[in-house]
């Protein structure tokens, strides 16, 4: 059972950080802080760019292996989005703070050992690019990120977007993918067993949901209603989100 | 001059038809934008775009907490330790420290410099600011040789407080009520007739004078400490709440009241 | 090298300035507060703290585990308080520093060490099986007062939380999921607050409450109180800095008293709100996991 609840977003909540921002969609809730450009370490700095540093703290527990990997791929798609160049030997932190993961009521989990679900990934990248955003680091384009997984029904596959963790349970296949906003893929990520044509279907279900064109054009009211897709629409979600924090910031003008 | 309410995003494409030209002047970009050659302008920030057709110019007005310098900036900068030749300030938490030569002040020679302390305070102009080296400050200008009222501030007189760079940057406008919208410091010197405030200064107002840096930080002295406290909880109050003038008159009555 | 951020010289002058004429730079009196708000997640066990610009928010989780080998008949408690680079950049992971060995150890000291979760009650089966309780605190934003606010959340958390129903059948120990059976709180004692005490002046004879970040930064001593509602002291922690008179101690402790007895009412006050609010949303739970089987 899936509940295809809108994904919310509140910028500048964390009053001491450059950016900040809280993002929950799919029972996942992320808390997450931007500061930079700072000074960087010297074992960390880069002579030509600023060096991209991501930290993923779960709620419960210490991290752990599962913690660094998200980290590194997290990282290396910012650093794709973040404009580098523009600050060598700088440093930009981003600490993404999971607070709520959703849980599987039929099972008890195990805490202390836990380590994230794959499929947070999506929520840490939305909050990682809304605190980016809040903190008006230089960006290349935005990127929006969804999961998919792919489960047996009957006798044909079908995708679940934005699986629970029961689905996840019982699905062949999740996948993580993230787009920017000019429509490249930015991220792909996949666990379990699938197809060539699985991931096709889910490459198409993924760009649906995350390269819909953000500002509607007049009569394509009634186009969501005929896509059958279900998802939430990612980017007008972003554009949306930025457009009334900007309004806030310039009330005075 | 400005343009209509254009809101963007980071890597969206600008309608050409939106670019302004001149006949003389070349294409001036401000922050928030950059050039891919050919001809592409794009958003780096979320803002609004705003242009300038008579200045031939255009940028993302947007708001943010950490400062990047730029020459040309006047900033409030903290002296951090004395280096030979010249002094490291700093301009921002966690930032590398920006230089300001020891003779980079009016009429200074060696023999008759400032002598500043660690952790005094200096209100300077960027004289250089390139993302490969670090900041260089100046109080005194290389074209006049005149400080224009630079230098450094005393210690154990008034107080810093942090505001966002927006905010900042509205306060040094030549005409901050009218084009920035801030009027808490007009109306806490008696210059706003609807907020009566009876202090000591001038014009029936509070007495004291500010230092804003575009680096976020505000300087704000007075004989009465606490006037000096009610002035920055004004300021930050004001840019914390995004209050506008009405609210800012409200705001000023009841900190009048409170500290009364 | 861990990055450092000074305030300027005017600023601590100022500051000590103010004071002197009994002045904050927020308008505050001396023995005041900041608006503290305290808040409840949907899971069980999450409490998020924000005082003034701070905010701390502390995650109780539990989960079945081998008790301590000199300990068979205790369960496990621990409280863990890594400071991440989120409360500000100067922390970093895996790099403990002053600040955040002293939050831990008060913590441990306030609510561990003085019995206010009864550990006994955490023993499932004498030394093989136990429950092994743990509260996460995560320091999202550090504006001064650090320990006050986490050992809130950690109160508040804890007596928020519910762990899973367990029971024993002839040497078999069943632990129900939260779809089976309603999960249960845990046996707690007592509620221990902690009271921070700034001391400013030569003499150490200015004594403010809850300081913001810039305040700490001018401080020359701090007292920790730990104490109940009833009066029942759990500790009191003063390292360092400039001696202060025991009797502005003593008087220091009262306050603190009065102070800790508002906490209590205001986490009460939560917690039943929490309940109210659970009890229209948890019959509904029960009905649809009813449904489902």
């Amino acid at each position: 059972m899936t509940a295809t609840t809108a994904p919310e977003a509140a910028l500048g909540i964390l009053p001491r950080a450059d950016g900040s921002a809280k993002y929950s969609h799919a029972g996942y809730t992320v808390t997450g802080s931007v500061n930079g450009p700072i000074e960087a370490q010297r074992r960390d700095e880069h002579a030509y760019e600023a060096h991209v540093d991501v930290i993923v703290r779960p709620a419960a527990g210490v991290g752990g292996t599962r913690e660094r990997h998200l980290e590194s791929i997290l990282q290396s798609s910012l650093s794709q989005l973040i404009l580098v160049k523009d600050f060598p030997r700088s440093l930009i932190q981003i600490v993404l703070q999971v607070e709520n993961s959703p849980e599987n009521d039929y099972v008890d989990t195990k805490l202390v050992q836990a380590s994230l679900n794959f499929s947070i990934m999506p929520a840490l990248l939305q909050t990682a690019v809304l605190a980016l955003l809040s903190a008006a680091v230089p960006m290349r384009a935005t990127a929006t990120a969804t999961a998919i997984a792919v489960a047996q029904q009957g006798d044909h596959k079908k995708t679940i977007i934005d699986p629970s963790p029961r689905d996840i349970e019982t699905a062949h296949s999740v996948h993580v993918l993230a787009f920017t906003s000019h429509d490249e893929l930015l991220l792909a990520e996949s666990e379990g067993d699938f197809t060539v044509r699985d991931w096709d279907d889910v490459y198409e279900t993924a760009k649906r949901i995350c390269c819909r064109s953000a500002r509607p054009k007049e009569g394509m009211a009634m186009v969501l209603d005929e896509d059958d897709v279900g998802g939430p629409d990612m980017r007008h979600f972003l554009q949306s989100t930025m457009e009334s924090k900007v309004a806030a910031d310039l009330h005075w003008k | 001059m400005a343009s209509d309410h254009l809101f963007v995003l980071p890597g969206e494409t600008i309608d050409p038809a939106l670019v302004p030209t001149h006949k003389k002047h070349p294409l001036r970009l401000g922050p928030g934008l950059r050039h891919i050659p050919p001809s592409d302008i794009v958003p780096t920030v979320a803002g609004q775009l705003i242009t300038n057709p008579l200045k031939n110019s255009m940028w993302v007005e947007f708001n943010s907490q950490r400062y990047i310098p730029t020459t040309g900036d006047l900033v409030l900068a903290t002296v951090t330790r004395n280096a030979p030749e010249a002094y490291l300030c700093s301009l921002s938490a966690y930032t590398p420290a920006a230089t300001l030569p020891h003779l980079a002040f009016e009429g200074a020679t060696k023999k008759t410099r400032p002598q500043l302390a660690p952790g005094q305070l200096v209100y300077a102009r960027v004289a250089l600011a390139h993302r490969h080296m670090d900041p260089e400050l100046e109080c005194v200008s290389a074209a006049t040789g005149r400080a224009d009222g630079l230098g450094p501030i005393a210690a154990g007189n008034g107080c810093v407080f942090d505001v966002s760079l927006g905010f900042a940057r509205r306060l040094l406008m030549a005409r901050s009520r009218e084009d920035g919208g801030v009027g808490v410091l007009e109306m806490l010197a008696g210059q706003d007739p609807e907020v009566v405030v009876g202090g000591a200064g001038g014009g029936g107002g509070l007495a004291f004078e500010t230092a804003v840096g575009r680096n976020g930080k505000v300087w704000v002295g007075s004989e009465s400490a606490k006037t000096v406290v009610l002035v920055g909880r004004a300021l930050q109050e004001t840019d914390r709440a995004r209050l506008g003038l009405e609210g800012q008159r409200r705001l000023v009555k009841r900190l009048l009241r409170e500290m009364r | 090298m861990p990055r450092e951020a000074e305030p300027s010289l005017n600023e601590k002058q100022f500051v000590l300035q103010a004071l002197q004429e009994n002045l904050r730079l927020d308008g505050r009196e001396l023995d005041q507060y900041r608006p503290l708000d305290l808040s409840f997640g949907d899971q069980y066990g999450v409490a998020d703290v924000t005082l003034g610009r701070t905010r701390v928010l502390a995650k109780a989780t539990a989960e079945v585990t081998v008790p301590y080998a000199d300990r068979p008949l205790d369960g496990i408690f621990t409280i863990a308080t890594e400071l991440s680079p989120m409360t500000s950049p100067a922390f970093e992971v895996n790099r403990p520093t002053e600040t955040e060995v002293l939050l831990s150890r008060l913590l441990e000291k306030t609510v561990r060490r003085s019995g206010a979760l009864d550990t006994e009650s955490l023993c499932l089966v004498a030394g093989q099986k136990c429950w092994s309780v743990r509260v996460d605190v995560h320091v999202l934003s550090h504006d001064g007062n650090l320990i006050d606010a986490s050992c809130l959340a950690v109160v508040a958390a804890l007596r928020h939380f519910r762990k899973p129903d367990t029971s024993m059948d002839a040497g078999v120990l069943t632990v129900y999921t939260p779809a089976e059976r309603e999960p249960v709180p845990l046996s707690w004692l007592h509620s221990p607050f902690c009271v921070t005490w700034s001391f400013f002046g030569d003499e150490a004879d200015i004594a403010v409450l809850d300081a913001t970040w810039l305040e700490e930064q001018v401080r020359v001593g701090s007292c920790t109180i730990s104490l109940n509602k009833h009066g029942e002291i759990c500790q009191i922690a003063k390292l360092g800095g400039t001696p202060v008179d025991a009797v502005a101690l003593l008087q220091c402790t009262s306050v603190a008293l009065t102070k800790v007895k508002e906490f209590s009412d205001l986490l009460d006050t939560k917690l039943a709100e929490d309940l109210k609010r659970r009890d229209k949303g948890g019959f509904m739970a029960e009905l649809r996991a009813e449904n489902e089987r």
